[in-house]
């Protein structure tokens, strides 16, 4: 019931996108999320779209993959775009009936809201899920963060948990599905009914999961103090980041297009 | 005597869990008290005990993921206590889980495998060096880019191994790592670890109750209440007969002859269980004694079942992704009141098969028609999906994880309450349920989490048969359990059945099938490959290993036995083939008998 989705699941490939420095990724994803909200003209959006065509080519990523991050989002994007077309009431009135008011400029704001939130999508899942593995994003953030050890904050733990946490998305997904299908068996009923009995039903997948991931984080507890897990001190790494010419140049080259994007946009408003 | 420092030693050794009650109060309960043993460098050793002995706790202090209350712990002479020697005794020390998923820490094989190393801080290139020679012991290393999540069962603890080995461990113990796989991954692992245990000199420690698995290592010791029991080679230990207030039992072939010596009134000493063959000799030896030999006679239950369908599946096939198909063109007819067995590896399509049962997954070519009093429900049609769901109970594999209500009582009630069953009806619903599965009453108020794990299952079963199914499929009802547990599992099973519940049981163990079903029905890479009555199924044993289908323990066992009374009595004849050790024992007894006499 649930395997369909890929929100988060790196997508096993040889690209140059793959190879690319988690550190250079996460720094480009920042900065693509800055100019996807920055940007607002029709002529920077279709830019924008160009832009990330070419990172589909160099992550070598088939549009399908990248269909199956999109497609749980689109209920969402559909739901924002709506809500905006009724409730921005600015602008040219186009059409008018009763409480109803759909004006130019809230189809416009609609249309941009919807579009900001997949591109969104579509950057995390090409610079970051798809492309690097769960632990090369929080070596990065570890990586990155990492002065603010300075200040006491736990950077190495943070990592450690984001990484496990990714870790455990599709062990969790396919205990979900396990535990919805028994309970479907006993009766439970996913599908129909009303809104609210739906969200109730769910609690009978809930709390069997709460109370199995209790479970399974004393186990991997116990597993992790068995392989002498003491924090991040002493560490070594199997595949420790290096930051190579081609890095450099892939960055360089990424993030000149965002910045390039944000001109495009300011310059045409 | 060996020197200190190649010794784990373990004196007056004891641990209590503290748990809360609720109210704060803390209750300890004692899983270790006061154990005294020793366990040299090198040596193959098997922890064994029923559920709650204290056997993983034992683990647990040996690997200092627990302190002790009392007692000391030395290993290879440097003392647990002592704080400067913690990370040296445990980076020495390797631990494999029961359960595969939660021991996985990286995401990709290879990353996960380096987890240990890098916590001691190995540096490159040496790290890099252990984490592939870890991968190539293991037969891992062409999947090392691979996601750890999208492994088998069975790849999974041989992963957990590779993160063990990269370590360089001395000491390397096995909490239960095989409960959950299958017979084939089972052996598969078991062959890796000696492997390795033979290749690195590891001192190998391995916690089950499996008694099969506990027969391959040098020493057993077994533990009850957190106490050692027994301790000495498997023979010593098998033949002590003090097995059975521990919960736990012989191996299926042991068992065997120990039957048949009882029958025969003699002894079996630990030394004629050294070997197969030796064993064998020794029962062949027996023959005289057979003849004379008293066997009461046993009265053959009743066959229940009869020829009326109760469902079929017609031409069934599915496929997850669109080109490889999960179970192909499966034919099938379960009789009403029967007990079915399907049996297979893992992977083999049993569990595709048996979510399409009760219309979870709809059809995607076939159908499968179930036939009630008064009309022919068929799973392909959405309208009678609701009736299927209740005319079959379908009950997962570790069904307790299920459970999610504040009492069992309510737990139990919950597929009522979805049919809008008026409350007093349900009522008594309820403790027909609960006494059905053997759950006595006071248990009906407390949390279903606060029970224990066979507990837990019967509260599960409860909530599907509280729906009153006419047929029963039971996805490896058993598995987890300790022997005493299983035993109790197949009990109730029998009773259910006994009841009139028609039964699809699902199992990997081919002993338990043939000794608990009316049929078995063989599915290899989503084919059926045979579907027969135990007796028939594994009268020709070749043939079933031909197509590549685990033969019972006992059968196996038992017609190398008959091989060797045949070469004595040229011209013998067997019965069919039991699955219960003492039924053939009687019966391999009564065919010497009758050949003997008819001969003179």
């Amino acid at each position: 019931m649930l395997e369909n989705i890929s929100i988060g699941r790196y997508y096993k490939a040889d690209s140059l996108l793959h190879r690319t420095d988690p550190r250079v990724k996460t720094i480009l994803y920042i900065l693509y999320l800055a100019a996807i909200f920055i940007i607002s003209t029709p002529q920077a959006i279709i830019a924008l779209t160009a832009i990330t065509l070419i990172q589909l080519i160099m992550g070598k990523i088939k549009p399908g993959i990248l269909w199956t991050t999109v497609k749980p989002i689109l209920p969402l994007a559909i739901f924002i775009l709506l809500l905006n077309v009724l409730t921005i009431g600015q602008g040219n009135v186009l059409f008018e009936w009763r409480i109803i008011k759909i004006t130019d400029n809230g189809i416009y704001k609609a249309v941009l809201m919807a579009v900001r939130l997949m591109f969104l999508i579509v950057s995390t899942s090409i610079l970051l899920t798809l492309t690097t593995t769960p632990l090369k994003i929080s070596d990065a953030l570890e990586k990155l963060f990492s002065p603010l050890k300075v200040i006491k904050v736990p950077v190495h733990e943070m990592a450690m948990m984001m990484s496990i946490a990714l870790r455990f998305i599709p062990t969790l997904v396919a205990e979900t599905d396990k535990i919805m299908k028994a309970q479907v068996s006993r009766g439970a009923d996913y599908d129909t009914g009303t809104f609210i009995n739906r969200v109730k039903g769910y609690i009978t997948v809930l709390i069997p999961l709460f109370v199995s991931s209790f479970k399974r984080a004393e186990e991997l507890a116990v597993a992790m103090d068995a392989r002498c897990y003491r924090g991040g001190e002493g560490r070594t790494k199997l595949n420790p980041l290096k930051l190579t010419l081609t890095d450099v140049l892939t960055g360089l080259f990424l993030g000149l297009c965002a910045v390039l994007l944000v001109v495009i946009d300011l310059s045409l408003r | 005597m060996a020197d200190e420092k190649d010794m784990i030693s373990l004196s007056d050794v004891a641990f209590s869990y503290l748990s809360d009650d609720g109210e704060g109060k803390e209750t300890a309960t004692k899983a270790v008290d006061g154990v005294t043993l020793t366990i040299e460098r090198g040596s193959y050793v098997a922890v064994t005990g029923s559920n709650g002995s204290g056997k993983s706790t034992l683990a647990k202090l040996i690997d200092l993921l627990e302190t002790p209350d009392r007692g000391k712990i030395v290993i290879w002479g440097k003392d647990s206590a002592e704080n400067d020697n913690f990370w040296e005794i445990r980076k020495r020390c390797a631990c494999v889980f029961q359960n595969p998923d939660n021991q996985i820490v990286g995401t990709i094989v290879e990353e996960d495998t380096a987890f240990g190393p890098e916590n001691l801080g190995i540096p490159n290139p040496e790290l890099r060096q252990r984490v592939d020679s870890a991968l190539r012991e293991t037969g891992l290393y062409d999947l090392r880019h691979r996601e750890a999540a999208s492994l088998s069962g069975g790849q999974k603890q041989k992963l957990a191994i590779a993160g063990a080995l990269a370590m360089r461990p001395e000491v390397l113990i096995l909490d239960e790592a095989t409960a959950m796989l299958d017979p084939l991954c089972r052996d598969e692992f078991l062959e890796l670890v000696e492997q390795m245990r033979r290749e690195k000199n590891l001192t190998l420690i391995t916690i089950t109750h499996d008694m099969a698995e506990a027969a391959r290592c040098d020493r057993i010791i077994v533990m009850n209440k957190g106490k050692v029991v027994l301790d000495g080679t498997p023979p010593e230990v098998f033949s002590s007969g003090r097995l059975g207030e521990c919960g736990l039992k012989q191996p299926e072939n042991f068992a065997l002859c120990y039957q048949i010596a009882m029958i025969c009134g003699e002894e079996i000493l630990p030394s004629d269980l050294e070997s197969e063959d030796k064993l064998i000799r020794r029962i062949v030896r027996m023959i005289p004694r057979m003849v004379s030999a008293y066997i009461p006679d046993t009265e053959e239950p009743e066959d229940k079942s009869s020829d009326e369908i109760i469902m079929s599946i017609k031409g069934l096939s599915h496929s997850y992704d669109g080109t490889s198909k999960a179970i192909t063109d499966i034919d099938l007819d379960v009789r009403k009141g029967e007990v079915l067995g399907i049996a297979g590896a893992s992977g083999c399509g049993k569990t595709t098969l048996i979510t399409h049962l009760n219309a979870i997954l709809k059809p995607q070519t076939g159908d499968i028609e179930i036939r009630t009093k008064d009309k022919v429900l068929h799973c392909s049609d959405k309208k009678d999906r609701a009736q299927i769901r209740r005319t079959v109970g379908l009950v997962f594999q570790y069904p307790e994880y299920q459970l999610f209500e504040e009492t069992v009582y309510k737990d139990i009630a919950y597929g009522l309450k979805k049919l809008k069953i008026p409350e007093n009806e349900q009522k008594s619903r309820i403790l027909e349920a609960a006494a059905r599965v053997g759950l006595p009453e006071d248990v009906l108020g407390k949390s279903p989490f606060e029970l224990s794990g066979g507990q837990k299952r019967r509260v599960a079963i409860a909530g599907v048969l509280v729906m009153r199914p006419e047929i029963l499929v039971l996805d490896e009802p058993a598995s987890g359990l300790d022997p005493h547990g299983r035993d109790e599992m197949f009990k109730l099973i029998s009773d259910l059945k006994e009841s009139g519940t028609t039964i699809i049981l699902v199992s990997h163990n081919m002993d338990e099938a043939a000794r608990n079903c009316d049929r078995v029905c063989a599915i290899k890479d989503g084919k059926i490959i045979k579907t027969a009555p135990p007796d028939e199924f594994f009268n020709n044993t070749e043939e079933v290993s031909a197509a590549g289908l685990d033969i019972p323990v006992l059968t196996r066992f038992a017609d190398k036995l008959k091989t060797a009374i045949a070469a004595e009595l040229p011209g013998i004849e067997f019965g069919k083939p039991e699955f219960d050790s003492y039924k053939e024992a009687a019966s391999i007894v009564r065919s010497v008998r009758k050949e003997v006499k008819g001969r003179a």
